[in-house]
């Protein structure tokens, strides 16, 4: 499944980023491929979404999280 | 002072660091704005001196890694390869975000750079309940550690200290690298992550974005969110509109008062008519934007540091989108009511630069209170004022819907040109969701100047010339024509008052200046239109700022009234169509002109700033070409319609 298709308050593993440039734009903002990833909230609109990692909140785009691969636990 | 007393700071770090206060901090308001050679990203340099030693400090824009996503990164990125040993670099870090903020610094490190790290925000470590043993950390990474609580200016001295006390050290901390940035990335963050685990120590749940959750569950509310967002643009435009109108005011006096004492105090002549006409006419047309400008980024700043314009740009991201704008185009095209200048610096907070190019372009569009003038003397011409429909005043609903045309057409032309514009790079849209902090009020007030001071240096020069250039075109005439005017009146005075002569030679000295040939010729042209070559005087006159419309006209109308109260509305509405002998000021020529001046692009501030901010002399001219197409087409259109 892919990132955009999780709930608010749902947590997943990044398992792979099918974009490279995506893959390295989130890695260095903290978005480790293995690690624990959490969808925080879902804007108003439908779109786009905030996810967290650690520390680490950003705001993504669904046509971007689609990219990403995740696995739920 | 040789060169060799000279020494090179540069201030690197990821966004939300505090990276700028520091920078304030470091070089106080000795500091000033240039451009890194040929792209749109401003070089913030500063200074400062200890034991006669001045060091240079650079602010680079912020970045999260070394390996570039953008052209803010791409920058850093090339800075930060041309360096030597012999410059410092500061990475300045947040310390509750370690882990991401070392990925910078190591990789800094393996560039074989000199290295200061400043661990900022220490006060937070403690709510995070987070403990860090400085000490070890620094013999794993190598480089000197400092930390600072750059907010209350804590730990600068230090900062200051480890900067005029560095000693050159080779340093290595990922030593072997393969060639994929991918991989390389995640073997850093493995080695980072295995030095924090011996230097960090958890006391306790982390809380540092539990109030910031809190406050996101109303500001990003899907009722409340967009209330308080539509409640703080009101104050934004009621700032910008009302408040800004007695700095105003007082500018504008100021000039003329200005005007009046240089005019009467230099002998007469053509020195004094450029000084007065020319160059104090031009700088009054700079110096009165400051307010507006000051006002709108002081807003701007504190939107910025507080946090809140990341939220902004998650609530309305998806309407603006489609159109191939931002959600932080929003702040930019509402300013633009006011003035497209300050709005279309501020179009800055947008990242990817194909959606800030099309709010820069799109942005004139909105229509700005220098039109204001315009169409309350036009819609004066055929709506009586105290027409009404319904409940609701006719003249009003006119400006309402002027307004509304131009921002549905602000809108359609961006949809246009998210399909014309090539992107630069296919880069994500990713934003950092910072936490909410006060905004820092120093913060603030250096930011306004700087914005100022850009507008007034950079725009200013341009709008300077093109001042003296119009000032020439309207006051010269080719060989000898002015000399007859004022010959033929010579010897005419005793009919007619002096204050009369004098308006009849300053209105037919207009219509034989290079400005009024310029009209006459013009004419075939804007004649489908319903323009006679006043208005196309008019046209020309108004580049210098819309508003001037108002003043051209008085001019070329004040011939030939004994009753020199009458206003230039009566003058107006009595002019006569030499050719027909009907009424010039019809519904259908007005309205024409109306939507001329909706559509037109006929401001050199603007021109002036969005060559600034695009780097480009290419943008400003499409910009007058499509709008002018706009304008043409739109009046010819709504002339055949309503003749």
């Amino acid at each position: 499944m892919t990132l955009d298709s999780l709930k608010e308050n749902e947590q997943a593993t990044i398992i792979a980023i099918n974009n490279d440039g995506l893959a390295l734009q989130l890695l260095s903002m903290g978005f480790i491929l293995g690690e624990k990833i959490k969808l925080e909230r879902i804007a108003p609109l439908n779109d786009p979404i905030i996810i967290s990692s650690g520390n680490n909140y950003i705001s993504i785009r669904k046509k971007d999280a689609q990219q990403i691969t995740i696995s739920k636990s | 002072m040789s060169d060799s007393t000279n020494k090179n700071i540069v201030l690197v770090g990821n966004p939300n660091t505090g990276k700028s206060t520091v920078f304030n901090l470091l070089t106080g308001l000795n500091q000033k704005i240039g451009n890194f050679p040929g792209v749109t990203v401003d070089k913030k340099t500063g200074q400062f001196k200890i034991d006669n030693i001045k060091y240079n400090v650079v602010d680079l824009p912020g970045t999260y890694s070394l390996i570039p996503n953008s052209e803010d990164e791409k920058i850093t990125q090339q800075y930060i390869a041309s360096i030597t040993s012999k410059d410092l670099i500061v990475v300045v870090a947040d310390v509750t975000n370690l882990k991401r903020n070392l990925l910078l610094c190591t990789q800094i490190i393996d560039e074989g750079k000199q290295v200061v790290l400043a661990l900022n925000m220490m006060d937070l470590l403690q709510k995070n309940k987070q403990e860090i043993n400085i000490e070890k950390l620094k013999t794993e990474i190598g480089c000197p550690i400092i930390p600072i609580n750059a907010r209350i200016g804590k730990g600068i001295d230090s900062l200051k200290n480890a900067i005029v006390n560095h000693k050159i050290t080779s340093l290595s901390f990922l030593p072997e690298q393969s060639s994929n940035n991918i991989d390389n990335t995640i073997l850093r963050f493995k080695k980072i992550d295995a030095i924090l685990n011996q230097c960090c120590s958890k006391k306790g749940e982390d809380s540092s974005y539990l109030s910031t959750k809190k406050i996101d569950n109303i500001l990003t509310h899907k009722v409340y969110g967009y209330l308080i967002f539509l409640s703080l643009l009101f104050i934004i435009f009621q700032a910008i509109f009302s408040w800004s109108s007695y700095p105003m005011d007082l500018i504008e006096n100021g000039f003329i008062w200005l005007s009046d004492f240089v005019a009467n105090t230099l002998p007469k002549g053509v020195v004094n008519d450029l000084i007065v006409n020319g160059i104090i006419a031009g700088l009054g047309g700079i110096v009165i934007f400051v307010p507006q400008i000051a006002i709108l980024f002081a807003f701007i700043t504190i939107l910025e540091d507080t946090g809140y314009m990341a939220r902004v740009s998650f609530l309305m991201d998806r309407i603006l989108r489609q159109f191939g704008l931002n959600g932080k185009s929003i702040i930019p095209l509402l300013s633009s009511t006011a003035c497209a200048v300050p709005a279309i610096m501020s179009a800055r907070t947008i990242g990817n630069p194909k959606e800030r190019l099309i709010t820069i372009m799109v942005a004139p569009l909105m229509s700005c209170s220098a039109r204001i003038p315009v169409y309350t003397i036009l819609i004066a011409l055929i709506v009586p004022e105290e027409s009404t429909l319904g409940i609701f005043n006719m003249q009003g609903l006119l400006v309402l819907g002027l307004y509304l045309l131009g921002f549905v057409t602000a809108l359609l032309s961006a949809l246009v040109m998210k399909w014309l514009i090539k992107a630069k790079q296919q880069s994500a849209f990713t934003l950092e969701m910072p936490i909410y902090r006060p905004p820092r009020w120093k913060n603030v007030g250096i930011e306004i100047v700087s914005k100022v001071k850009v507008f007034l240096f950079d725009a200013g020069k341009i709008i300077i010339a093109i001042s003296i250039i119009l000032w020439g075109l309207s006051s010269y005439g080719p060989g000898d024509s002015f000399e007859q005017i004022e010959a033929k009146y010579a010897h005419n005075t005793e009919q007619l008052d002096e204050s009369d002569v004098q308006a009849k030679i300053a209105s037919e000295k207009l219509e034989a200046s290079y400005a009024g040939i310029i009209g006459k010729t013009i004419e075939p042209v804007i004649e489908p239109l319903g323009f006679d070559w006043k208005i196309g005087i008019s046209l020309v006159t108004s580049f210098a700022a819309r508003e001037v419309f108002v003043g051209t006209m008085a001019t070329l109308y004040s011939v030939g009234n004994e009753d020199n109260t009458k206003s230039i509305r009566e003058k107006m509405l009595a002019a006569k169509n030499p050719q027909t002998g009907e009424k010039l000021y019809t519904t259908a020529t007005t309205l024409s002109l109306l939507i001329f001046y909706v559509f037109a692009m006929q401001c050199m501030a603007t021109l002036a700033i969005v060559y600034r901010e695009t780097k480009s002399i290419k943008w400003p001219i499409i910009q007058v070409i499509y709008m002018g197409a706009l304008a043409y087409i739109g009046s010819f259109v709504v002339y055949t319609i309503f003749s």
